[in-house]
């Protein structure tokens, strides 16, 4: 697993105790963040170099569509450029980068299905069958790929839960966070992070509990 | 959920409890249904986690960041609406000052229309408004008065 914590310095660390905002803002990445914030092209380019294969693994990991990876990447640097005036230094830079990154994933999920509907509602039943039959194997059959069915799963679920949960559940879970991480990467205490995270888990199984359907029928 | 459980849960998920920790975690689970119900809710949905993980490592194709570029440009390229645009704090200022400066308009107005009489003057209303002692401009002013 390519987790953060091993492809990353970790900015807000520093012998086991959490550095102010002002400390980060004096760190390479902050100047960097800075030189950015001035509107210094350059270093807009070495952030983007420096994240791009981070986002990509991300996004890749939640839409799973090859083609669509680049343009959702796109689209989530050009967000990170006019934004990043609005970067406070609470949080360090990745972490608000993959915020912006799992939310840019969940709003094309949003408009595919929104799209798909609306597509599917000006075909006769006849012809959405025929579509089916001539859509390739893996999507004629979402359900034979456990892991496929898994994915939809889960992120059915993490709709049902706030952004900020979303980012904590994603980061703690996908990239292998520990609270002690999560609590330096975004500014907030230990406590908090335990509770959020816990709140959180209690929406997923509730979620899970509305669709009637365990959780465990779905499991690999 | 008892806070023993909230205080470990994260921890016993990604199995970094201390084994005394964890001995006490699962002897609370033992004993209280509710606890054990919840955290196996937790501990399924927690397994579907790792279907996220993107499956190979991807790297940006050749030309991306001037693609990026590319689409910040059209991002800033300024359309015909975007001249009357303002920005949103000079915005609300200009509509503050516009409110006080029509408030203050209308109470001046309002003070003045109350030097002048409602309705039209009748012809003994002309006369007590001339000096009575110059008798040819009331004249005057009696010959040319006109009832509305």
């Amino acid at each position: 697993m390519g987790t953060l914590t091993g492809a990353l310095p970790l900015p807000a660390i520093a012998g086991g105790h959490q550095k102010s905002r002002v400390d980060y803002q004096n760190t390479q990445e902050g100047i960097l963040v800075r030189r950015a914030q001035a509107g210094d092209e350059a270093a807009f380019r070495d952030i983007v170099e420096r994240y791009q294969s981070k986002v990509f693994s991300i996004i890749h990991g939640i839409v799973r569509q090859r083609n669509d990876v680049e343009d959702i990447a796109q689209q989530v640097f050009a967000k990170v450029y006019f934004s990043i005036k609005n970067f406070d230094f609470r949080s360090s830079l990745i972490t608000w980068i993959y915020k912006i990154t799992v939310n840019e994933c969940f709003d094309y999920l949003r408009k595919k299905k929104v799209r798909k509907l609306v597509y599917e509602s000006d075909l006769s039943e006849d012809e959405v069958r025929r579509v089916e039959n001539t859509e390739p194997a893996g999507e004629r059959q979402p359900l034979a790929d456990a892991n496929l069915a898994r994915r939809d799963y889960v992120l059915k679920l993490l709709t049902r839960v706030s952004e900020e949960e979303r980012m904590l559940l994603m980061l703690k879970e996908v990239e292998g966070y520990s609270v002690e991480e999560l609590a330096a990467r975004t500014g907030m205490n230990e406590n908090t992070i335990k509770v959020k995270l816990f709140r959180a888990r209690q929406k997923l199984v509730k979620a899970a509990q509305r669709l009637d359907r365990a959780p465990g029928l779905v499991a690999g | 959920m008892h806070q023993v459980i909230v205080e470990s849960l994260e921890d016993y998920i990604g199995g970094a409890l201390a084994p005394a920790e964890q001995r006490d975690f699962e002897a609370h689970l033992e004993i209280c249904a509710e606890c054990r119900r919840e955290v196996d809710g937790m501990l399924e949905t927690s397994s579907l986690f790792d279907s996220l993980r993107a499956p190979e490592e991807l790297s940006a194709p050749p030309g991306f960041y001037a693609r990026i570029v590319a689409e910040v440009s059209k991002g800033q390229a300024p359309t015909f609406w975007s001249l009357f645009s303002l920005d949103a704090a000079f915005g609300r200022r200009v509509v503050f000052a516009s409110l006080l400066t029509m408030a203050v308009l209308g109470s001046f107005l309002i003070s003045r229309e109350t030097g002048y009489s409602a309705g039209p003057t009748s012809s003994e209303t002309v006369m007590a408004e001339h000096d009575s002692t110059n008798r040819d401009t009331m004249l005057v002013t009696l010959t040319s008065y006109y009832e509305p």
